[in-house]
């Protein structure tokens, strides 16, 4: 008996001790964003806490040139691309599930094997292409127009995928039994169809949100100036050619910058796991 | 990239054995990991490994793994790259740890229970009872960790930094941007591209073919 307690005390042990060093990357930021830059550079001793803690680093993170700039071009590039997104996602994962045309099927492989490229590997094509938009002859390098259509284009793949598995959940005899009790197609599409899928569309909103928040490669290629930058793209030119690092800055502007993707992350985590391997458990 | 999936399994196995409490810390600790977007944890990496003043070198010395005192990490490619892959792993277990734990949901107890009574030792049980189970999920997380660390590109390129970015440490991401970006050969960049885009079609197609068959494609 108490050597069995002894064996399930040392995994405990073993699971803190993972727990701190995975851990430690997250705490060391937060910890060095509330120090001062006196304690930070004190290269004696690395203190585990702040013990002058202040807020001067956010402060100055704040007033830094073209942080509430940059902060407004990635809510603005995030958004429209949601919204365009998540709209066209919904209505082709609808296509996809209610109706049976030819190429259908093709189309599905399609959509989960385009998803596997990694984007890195379209960097010029996409350039390119956006350099001279063919047929309108808009250039839409360097204009947040052109990164809201490459982030509109990167999440579709996957919030169809998902799309589609939530309305496959959905019994047909809902939305029939609705139109045999006098509604329209279209009423019982708004009444039925919507609020159940309703849980999906958050999730994938949030996917999209997470994904063009973070997205760095096509922001730091399709713009290139302070004005029209993305936050990643700031964040990754903090450090700049200075010779003194404002670490207290950095960490503090990391910490921000995480902070509303740690939010939205906490609400959907179990989704997206889940829609990436969808079927695999069960099958 | 096979440290990602043995270790993420691993931790998953231990996450079953854990009291409550604890488990409940480290799901946490790991959902906070893998909500951390790469460019910050970039910063982060950064800092820690700080000639100066970064905690790692510190760490290490106190524990007397050797003297590390002003220890350069970025010093010699293959470090750099070291680096690059401690960061990548870290960014990347959490996924690979949910998962397999909610596959690990799926194990029946009454099975585990019967080869115990039987006798069967620990490692048994799980290459006999556990791995039939959570095999088609580690199949798809391999296919998946492969596609996704071919293309990696942001932490390598922003970690190890613009200036110290030499041949000896390139990863196919890195050696296309430069070629692409910095010197501005597109042919040669648009070559790069191709010989990349057929390296993971080919290798998605396994992922691909799965994924239709339990995703029921009709």
């Amino acid at each position: 008996m108490s050597q069995r307690f002894t064996r399930k005390l040392g995994w405990n042990v073993l699971g803190l001790a993972i727990f701190a060093v995975m851990v430690f990357p997250v705490y060391w930021m937060i910890n060095t964003s509330f120090k001062t830059n006196d304690e930070i550079n004190s290269s004696l001793k690395p203190g585990w806490i702040p013990v002058h803690a202040t807020l001067g680093n956010f402060e100055r993170v704040m007033h830094k040139q073209y942080f509430w700039t940059d902060v407004k071009n990635t809510v603005i590039v995030v958004l429209v691309a949601i919204s365009i997104a998540v709209v066209f996602a919904f209505l082709a994962a609808v296509a996809l599930e209610k109706y049976r045309f030819t190429g259908r099927k093709t189309f599905l492989v399609l959509l989960i094997g385009i998803q596997m490229l990694p984007g890195i590997g379209l960097i010029i094509p996409l350039y390119v292409l956006l350099a001279h938009v063919p047929v309108l002859g808009l250039n839409l390098v360097n204009h947040l127009s052109g990164l809201i259509v490459v982030y509109i284009s990167a999440v579709l793949p996957f919030s169809v995928w998902t799309l589609r598995g939530f309305l496959m959940g959905i019994p047909k005899e809902l939305e029939e039994a609705a139109m045999v009790d006098g509604s329209s197609r279209l009423g019982a599409f708004v009444r039925i169809l919507l609020p159940l899928v309703a849980p999906g569309l958050v999730a994938v909103s949030v996917f999209a949100f997470i994904v063009s928040w973070n997205e760095y490669v096509f922001a730091r290629l399709l713009l290139n100036d302070g004005s029209t930058q993305t936050i990643t793209v700031w964040l990754a030119n903090y450090i700049g050619g200075e010779k003194a690092v404002d670490w207290g800055g950095l960490m503090a502007a990391s910490t921000l910058i995480a902070l509303p993707v740690v939010g939205f992350f906490l609400l959907v985590q179990r989704r997206i796991a889940f829609g990436l391997t969808a079927g695999a458990v069960r099958g | 990239m096979s440290l990602t999936i043995v270790g993420g399994t691993l931790i998953a196995l231990l996450l079953t054995r854990l009291w409550t409490a604890v488990r409940i810390l480290l799901t946490v600790g790991i959902i906070l990991v893998w909500s951390m977007p790469p460019v910050v944890a970039v910063q982060v990496w950064i800092w820690m490994t700080n000639v100066q003043n970064g905690v790692l070198n510190y760490v290490l010395t106190t524990l007397h793994v050797g003297n590390y005192d002003g220890h350069n990490w970025f010093g010699s490619p293959t470090s750099s790259l070291a680096m690059a892959t401690t960061l990548i792993v870290w960014g990347a277990l959490p996924f690979v740890v949910i998962t397999v734990y909610a596959a690990l949901s799926q194990v029946p107890h009454e099975l585990v229970e019967a080869a115990e009574i039987d006798g069967a030792r620990a490692w048994r049980v799980f290459k006999d009872v556990t791995m039939p189970v959570i095999a088609p999920i580690l199949y798809l997380l391999t296919c998946l960790s492969i596609l996704w660390d071919f293309g990696v590109f942001t932490q390598v390129y922003l970690l190890i930094g613009q200036p110290a970015i030499v041949p000896g440490n390139y990863v196919m991401g890195v050696y296309l941007w430069e070629e692409a970006y910095v010197n501005t050969d597109y042919g040669r960049g648009a070559a790069i591209s191709i010989l990349m885009l057929v390296i993971v079609a080919a290798m998605s197609v396994f992922y691909v073919r799965r994924m239709v068959q339990t995703a029921e494609v009709t």
